[in-house]
């Protein structure tokens, strides 16, 4: 009879997905989505959370058969409702932000609606993408190392809606798919280095870092000191070569030409795309940066910096300035040259912007200001008397400063004295301004922490500093710092120390490690902790383009291919051979030696019948073989005592027998004697 | 499957896999195909892959990576699942027309243990089976008997999608089941052998003729009493169990023939059937004749067998 052709698919699949969800699946769904959803608790909207833990309990009632499922209406109005409630709360249903929320939403909802395998799949799936979506809003180490949890509990959830003894053992399916996941690590490792990072296909909404403390493109005075009770990184800088001395590490964000009378901001002409004069002197320093996410297009470099960086460019006031804003940690190399020569001939904008100042206020800083220019004709002289003025005046480095009246400079300068580096250098560049020279701010940060190895410079948020350059023709720009004339400790040491003893570091951040750098083993901890996260960021976020290239091309230069395809094949097969254990085929130690036994003869010519027992192969072998058919007798008779005749042998007796059959036999195969078998 | 391909198809796996009553799964007999649930995984890492390439996200790519590699590897895990299964057909009880057949089958483990495995006769309603290490499992099938006679079964489908339903590793085996399936048993006058009868004269009204049968009365219902002749009528009428009994024809030995009978020969086979049961239930001696065969005069169950095979093979070259 012949078999049966087979169904349609259809049928057979409606077969198959229209089984119920096993219970012990549906347990593991539950939990892999918790796993999943938590993440997000700081993302997406806390209704999002609300409707989770719903929707969680729901189950758990159909689960106990003391509810029902929803009907298509309330599902549908949950739909809207959710929708509604991820307008309302991020204003938009567009954007990486709400699109984020809407798919942990439809994961959430899914649960309610899962009763078949299908569904089941279909929310394990969802579960997957939610897990890399995530990836967008969260990629530390920590996390990512978390996040094997929900992926694991995914996978378990997969394997738990097989119909097998096995899925209703918890443990046994977690080990499973854990062992899955170990033995694809070597695979996913060589497809991470290998494939080829392309550029975006498509630009897609980022993830916005709206919340992100940073430098930004004004300053009043205030907005330095909310940034330097940050402890938050901002930038990590290896250097090939020795790190500079802390006092050369000024790091240019950005500049502040535009004054109001309270605020320093940036001119509207820094927008427009001008190309810098400079002249490159002196040795150049070669450093790479891995930079966090900002949200703001400036990538801190030393003066004067380049990269080699797609997107990037020096704009006009020396500051690298990539297109789009930096939304995720980036790296990228800079060459810098501190020596180089800044605009030696006049422009328009100096002339106009950088001796911008409002029409009135603060007179007696100006009145000040034409007195200087009256002593000082030299403008370098001139900035000399300034510091001298800052350095014998009883001016106070804090970062509680007296608040300031409507002529905050003249305050500042005459009255309270106290201040921090964003009044010095806003004061400075007044000044000078009014003394006629070009002057502008320079917003950045200053100095950073060395680390334990000495191979990396870790640069926070309370690093942000505040200083000055000045512009003399045929010099062009120079750059000054106040600060350090005040208070000497900032530069060299660092913002604790020049800190007077009532002012607490970090008095916000209780817990920063950063604030027991006294405790030497805490200290140890958080420095080999940031060793860690600078090699993730370096080696595993920032593997991209052209750090790819680089790697690539400095191990396996010219090999990516053999190398490659060569690495597929050995991980596949060491997974199969784990898999498959070929040695332990034939777990009979007699037969596999029979085996031998047999394989032996058959390369001399003689080969065993179907269906011929051992005894028989063995007289006739003897017969074959006159001169070995002591020992051949020998093997078989062993061979037949030990299987059938229950002797208690060891295997080691017959592998001996077999080893002094092997010895008897000659050494060359007979070619006359294939022809007999 | 389109069906000018099928013949094509069974031609070739006839080849392929040849019939053999103990078969162990090897890569010769293994196919692996990924499942839709399997494209659908696909479909998804495309997606991920895609939002990796757009926010150049390293973790994004590795987790594509992850769940790529995972997939590929459970080629190599269904794979292991179902190789080195070994399958053998156990015996199979006969049945009537209309009777399902029920063929056993062993599932043996050479190894490593098989998880959720299907069996069946075609890609719907397999039946799930679990084999532990060097384990042992018997799995019964069920097939409807369709016609009298030698009942092939038809090839049986082993698949597994195990562990993670994105791959199926399925194979098609003849074990070489066979089942003798008797004729359906149809209640009808007993077909008794004119002239060469027995006894003829002593109980000729027990020949042919219409309103004529052995109903000799009521008696009561013992455990173990057949079903089919509850008299139910008298049980509606408050009488209690009432089993209709017959007359014990026993000391005449009777010789049911197909000759005696009208209509067409399975009608006929099956008349006989009925009476073959019958009269071996109620142990009393007959002998069978159809064209080409006579059976001797005797009782028991291998007589029965013999008649009942005797039916079941009629007409049928072998």
């Amino acid at each position: 009879m012949k078999a049966r052709t087979t169904k349609p698919a259809v049928t057979k699949l409606q077969a198959e997905l229209s089984q119920p969800v096993p219970r012990d699946s549906l347990t593991w769904l539950l939990l892999a989505q918790a796993l999943v959803v938590l993440p997000f608790t700081l993302h997406v909207p806390v209704s999002i959370m609300a409707l989770w833990l719903g929707c969680t309990v729901w189950r758990v009632q159909v689960f106990r058969m003391r509810a029902r499922l929803p009907g298509t209406w309330v599902k549908s109005g949950l739909l809207v409702g959710t929708a509604g409630g991820v307008y309302l709360a991020r204003g938009s249903l567009v954007g990486l932000d709400a699109g984020a929320a809407l798919l942990v939403a439809a994961f959430v909802l899914k649960m309610l609606e899962v009763s078949t395998r299908r569904d089941a799949r279909v929310l394990i799936f969802l579960g997957f993408f939610c897990v890399v979506v995530g990836y967008l809003f969260e990629d530390t180490l920590l996390w990512a190392l978390f996040s094997l949890l929900p992926i694991g509990a995914l996978l378990a959830a997969l394997i738990g809606l097989q119909q097998s003894a096995l899925a209703s053992r918890p443990v046994a399916t977690l080990k499973l798919a854990f062992k899955l996941m170990a033995q694809a690590v070597p695979l996913m490792l060589l497809l991470f280095v290998f494939f080829p990072r392309l550029d975006p296909l498509w630009s897609l909404p980022q993830p916005s870092n709206k919340g992100l403390t940073g430098l930004s493109d004004n300053m009043a005075p205030g907005d330095m000191a909310e940034l330097s009770r940050s402890p938050a990184l901002v930038f990590r800088a290896s250097f090939e070569g020795a790190v500079p001395a802390r006092n050369q590490l000024y790091w240019r964000g950005l500049t502040l030409e535009q004054f109001d009378g309270r605020r320093w901001s940036q001119s509207s002409r820094a927008q427009s795309v001008q190309v810098p004069q400079w002249q490159k002197r002196g040795e150049p320093l070669t450093y790479s940066i891995v930079m966090e996410a900002s949200g703001r297009p400036w990538l801190p470099s030393l003066d004067v910096g380049e990269t080699s960086l797609p997107e990037v460019r020096q704009m006009s006031d020396f500051r690298l300035q990539r297109r789009r804003p930096v939304e995720q940690s980036l790296l990228y190399g800079v060459t810098s040259w501190p020596q180089s020569v800044r605009d030696a001939q006049p422009t328009e904008q100096i002339q106009r912007q950088d001796m911008q100042l409002p029409a009135k206020g603060n007179e007696q800083a100006r009145q000040w200001a034409d007195d200087l220019r009256r002593r000082y004709a030299r403008p370098d002289a001139l900035v000399e008397a300034m510091l001298g003025y800052f350095t014998q005046q009883p001016f106070h480095y804090t970062l509680k400063p007296t608040p300031s009246g409507n002529d905050s400079i003249d305050d500042f300068l005459f009255v309270s004295r106290r201040g921090f580096c964003a009044h010095y250098a806003g004061a400075m560049t007044f000044v000078l301004r009014a003394a006629g020279i070009p002057a502008r701010v320079v917003a950045g940060y200053q100095g950073g922490e060395i680390s334990s190895d000495g191979q990396y410079l870790t640069v926070r948020q309370f690093d942000a500093h505040a200083w000055v350059e000045y512009w003399q023709p045929g010099v062009g720009w120079r750059s000054v710092d106040p600060t350090a004339a005040v208070a000497p400790q900032r530069i060299e040491q660092g913002l604790e120390q020049a800190l007077a003893a009532d002012e607490d570091f970090l008095q916000d951040a209780p817990f920063s490690a950063l604030r027991y750098r006294h405790v030497p083993w805490i200290n140890a901890m958080r420095l080999s902790w940031d060793d860690l996260n600078y090699g993730w960021q370096r080696w595993v976020l920032g593997y991209q383009g052209q750090q790819q290239l680089q790697v690539l091309s400095r191990w396996f230069s010219g090999f990516e291919a053999p190398v490659f395809v060569a690495g597929i094949i050995v991980s596949l097969g060491l997974v199969a051979l784990w898999l498959f254990k070929p040695w332990r085929r034939e777990s009979d130690p007699q037969l596999r030696l029979f085996n031998a036994f047999e394989r032996l003869l058959a390369r001399h010519g003689l080969r065993r019948m179907p269906g011929e027992g051992a005894v028989a192969f063995g007289r006739r072998a003897a017969l074959f073989f006159p001169r070995q058919a002591g020992a051949i007798e020998a093997f078989v008779e062993e061979f037949q005592a030990q299987r059938y005749a229950g002797r208690s042998g060891s295997s080691s007796q017959l592998r001996g027998r077999l080893s002094a059959l092997r010895r008897q036999m000659p050494w060359r195969l007979s070619a006359a004697r294939g022809s007999h078998s | 499957m389109i069906p000018p391909l099928t013949p094509f198809w069974q031609r070739w796996l006839e080849k392929r896999i040849p019939p053999a009553s103990r078969v162990t799964l090897d890569h010769r007999r293994i196919f692996i195909l990924p499942t839709r649930t399997g494209m659908t995984f696909a479909a998804v890492m495309v997606l991920m892959l895609l939002v990796a390439i757009n926010y150049q996200n390293s973790l994004a790519y590795g987790l594509t990576f992850m769940l790529m590699s995972v997939g590929v590897l459970t080629i190599l895990h269904t794979y292991r699942n179902i190789s080195g299964l070994i399958l053998s057909a156990g015996v199979a009880r006969s049945v009537f027309v209309g009777e399902p057949v029920q063929l056993r089958l062993r599932l043996e483990s050479s190894g490593p243990s098989h998880h959720a495995l299907g069996l069946g006769w075609e890609a719907v309603n397999v039946q799930p089976g679990d084999v532990t290490p060097r384990g042992l499992t018997e799995i019964e099938l069920t097939l409807p008997a369709e016609r009298r006679g030698w009942l092939r079964a038809p090839r049986l489908r082993v698949e597994s999608v195990f562990p993670l339903g994105i791959f199926r590793a399925w194979s098609w085996l003849d074990l070489e089941q066979t089942a003798l399936i008797y004729p359906r048993p149809l209640f009808g006058t007993m077909p008794l052998l004119k002239g060469v009868q027995p006894h003829a004269e002593d109980s000729g009204q027990v020949t042919q003729g219409t309103g004529v049968d052995d109903y000799h009365g009521l008696r009561g219902y013992q455990p173990g009493d057949n079903r089919g002749r509850l008299h139910w009528k008298a049980y509606s009428r408050g009488q209690g169990l009432l089993v209709k009994d017959f007359v014990d024809l026993s000391g005449h030995d009777l010789c049911l023939d197909f000759m005696a009978l009208g209509g067409d020969i399975e009608e006929r086979l099956s008349r006989l059937c009925y009476w073959v049961l019958e009269l071996s239930q109620r142990r009393q001696p007959f002998a069978l004749s159809l064209p080409g065969f006579v059976s001797a005069v005797g009782s028991g169950d291998a007589h029965r067998e013999t008649c009942l095979r005797a039916l079941a093979l009629y007409g049928d070259r072998p």
